[in-house]
């Protein structure tokens, strides 16, 4: 009992004797406002920490990005060398919104010419977030007033995609479901993916259902299409033991189920990774994931494929120099190459490097550096258009930059660095 | 029955120190580049926990409890916490440490939104993931790890070097 009251004392003390031990003395301490301002707030890509890039049938770039409480759509004629005056697509009154590397505004350009803005704010009290849409039809000079993608809250990590028949797909982590299970009193783990479609461009959306319980609630789901036009998602999913794998999964065509398979058995108990799977598709309909674990199975960044929709996965493949936290990877399919993208930080450094893949992912180019800086940065993207793969990235140093990747030569990417070769450099 | 009255003036000593902590903003130190090393300085000598969360990490929140319960059970044992949010998630992180009873805790958030570095500095492995926890023992010996206290890992060190 001794003891017990010492140990309250303790914690009654607990700021006195932080004082003495803070390692930060000075003018700036001891106030609310302790953290770093913004280090801008002018509605530019640059004082934003995420942008998340579109191309419009048209060529030109469009980003979405949040500063403060607006989130804001830019246009670039030339590949992001220039942005004309971004709009306010929506002011947020909900709370925060999320802007980091795993959620954050989107926008989608849609085949009709309009575009679709998305984000998430989080209300004061909790982190049950809701999604909001605001869609422009006059090529982004104003934008609709929000609505909310699901009633009610507890949604967040939204993810896009278009059909070639031009359905508007989204997929989004929903807690839903287990805000029934607390309110009953019951344990549940993670969120919910809910899978919701569009045929009017973004202004309404059927299904909306919840098609698979207990995902991972803190990292992005990824997506893309399989060959007959039906998206496919990857996101981390809580297995027994609070286990978090990736999982893959495509979306049956009445929309009902969400049908596919663990990419890989890890052994990572863990709470919240903040990093999630990348996911891509290739012409000949195989599915492509990059994912980062920390589990006792394995460590690090990690490459797989599944020919066979999901029920099996190739051995997992480490990429990235593990001496350098390699993370964050994101993963696409143009043309026949495969492009995959990824962080490295030295302790100074951020750097993005990128491999290509000619084969289906067996062999992989050299690393090349595509990107560095010293200052903050946002995860690097992949992007398309007209067969070349671009880097879509944003530093606090250089703002953003779009950045064509090349294409690996087949016969030089077959005798270039095996993963098994790159790991062990 | 022999119990409660301790348990009262426990409790009665908790309300005091939250009281105490809610009549003034909750003092969020600024974590910035060579906090680590600086924290560990600081603390030489004793067992030390630096622990960062987040409040969009359901797990941590969930587990701010325990902390706290930690933090009675073992009064040898320094520990600092971190939020690594934003500012503007700082008056959420102030309610959810106060609701957990670390009201009267220390109490650091992030400062510097070159999040890499300062994950880097703690250990060159960490990529962010959260709720994270580094221990030092009163040689200076760091572990470091992601996960839940309850981790049989976490739950070994604490009974060997913080008894």
């Amino acid at each position: 009992m001794k003891a017990l009251a010492i140990a309250l004392l303790a914690l009654m003390l607990g700021p006195a004797r932080a004082e003495e031990a803070s390692p930060a003395t000075g003018g700036h301490m001891g106030h609310m406002g302790a953290a770093a301002p913004p280090a801008c707030s002018e509605p530019a890509p640059q004082c934003a920490a995420t942008a998340e890039p579109a191309f419009a049938r048209d060529g030109t770039l469009w980003l979405a990005y949040s500063v403060g409480d607006k989130v804001y759509a830019a246009p670039s004629k030339d590949e992001g060398k220039t942005f004309g005056p971004a709009v306010v697509a929506a002011t947020a009154t909900g709370g925060v919104v999320d802007a980091n590397g795993e959620a954050r505004p989107k926008i989608v350009a849609l085949p009709d010419g309009a575009l679709l803005v998305s984000y998430t704010a989080r209300p004061e009290k909790s982190y049950d977030g809701t999604i909001s849409l605001v869609r422009s039809t006059d090529g982004g000079k104003s934008f609709s007033s929000p609505q909310p993608l699901v009633d009610g809250n507890g949604q967040r990590f939204d993810v896009f995609l278009v059909s070639p028949k031009g359905r508007l797909y989204a997929a989004w982590l929903d807690k839903r479901d287990a805000a029934e299970a607390k309110k009953a009193g019951q344990d549940f783990a993670g969120s919910g993916v809910a899978v919701g479609w569009s045929d009017d461009g973004g202004k309404n959306f059927a299904g909306k259902k919840i098609l698979m319980e207990h995902s991972c609630e803190c990292c992005r789901v990824s997506a893309a299409l399989g060959r007959d036009g039906l998206p496919v998602f990857a996101w981390r999913q809580v297995f027994e033991n609070n286990l978090r794998d990736a999982y893959v999964a495509k979306l049956s065509a009445d929309g009902a189920t969400l049908e596919g398979g663990r990419v890989s058995r890890d052994e990572w108990a863990t709470g919240c990774p903040h990093h999630g799977p990348s996911l891509a598709i290739d012409g000949a309909g195989a599915w492509h994931v990059a994912w980062f674990t920390n589990g006792k199975a394995r460590k690090g960044l990690f490459y797989a494929s599944s020919i066979d929709g999901g029920k099996s996965f190739t051995p997992p493949a480490p990429f990235g120099d593990e001496a350098h936290a390699p993370g964050h990877a994101a993963i696409a399919a143009v043309g026949k190459t495969l492009h995959r993208v990824w962080k490295e930080f030295d302790g100074t450094t951020t750097s993005i490097l990128a491999q290509g893949s000619a084969d289906g992912g067996k062999s992989w180019s050299a690393p090349s550096v595509v990107g560095a800086t010293t200052q903050p940065s946002d995860h690097p993207l992949l992007l398309a258009r007209k067969g070349v793969a671009y880097l879509s990235w944003l530093s606090r140093e250089h703002g953003y930059r779009l950045t064509p990747l090349p294409r690996p030569a087949a016969a030089k990417a077959a005798r270039v660095g095996t993963p098994a070769a790159l790991a062990g450099k | 029955m022999h119990g409660f009255v301790p348990r009262f003036a426990a409790t009665l000593l908790a309300v005091l120190a939250l009281g105490a902590a809610s009549a003034e903003a909750l003092d969020f130190k600024p974590y910035e580049p060579g906090a680590f090393k600086q924290l560990r300085k600081a603390h030489a000598g004793r067992p030390f926990a630096l622990h960062f969360w987040s409040v969009a990490c359901p797990p941590c929140i969930a587990e701010l409890p325990e902390w706290a319960k930690l933090a009675r059970r073992k009064p040898g044992l320094d520990i600092v916490f971190v939020n690594v949010d934003p500012a503007a998630d700082r008056a959420r992180a102030e309610a959810r440490l106060e609701k957990a009873g670390l009201g009267g805790g220390t109490h650091y958030a992030f400062a510097d939104d070159f999040a890499e570095r300062l994950y880097f500095e703690v250990d060159p492995s960490w990529r962010g993931e959260l709720p994270y926890t580094a221990f030092v023992d009163a040689k200076g010996e760091a572990v470091t790890a992601s996960g839940a206290l309850d981790d049989p890992a976490l739950k070994e060190w604490l009974s060997k070097t913080a008894p």
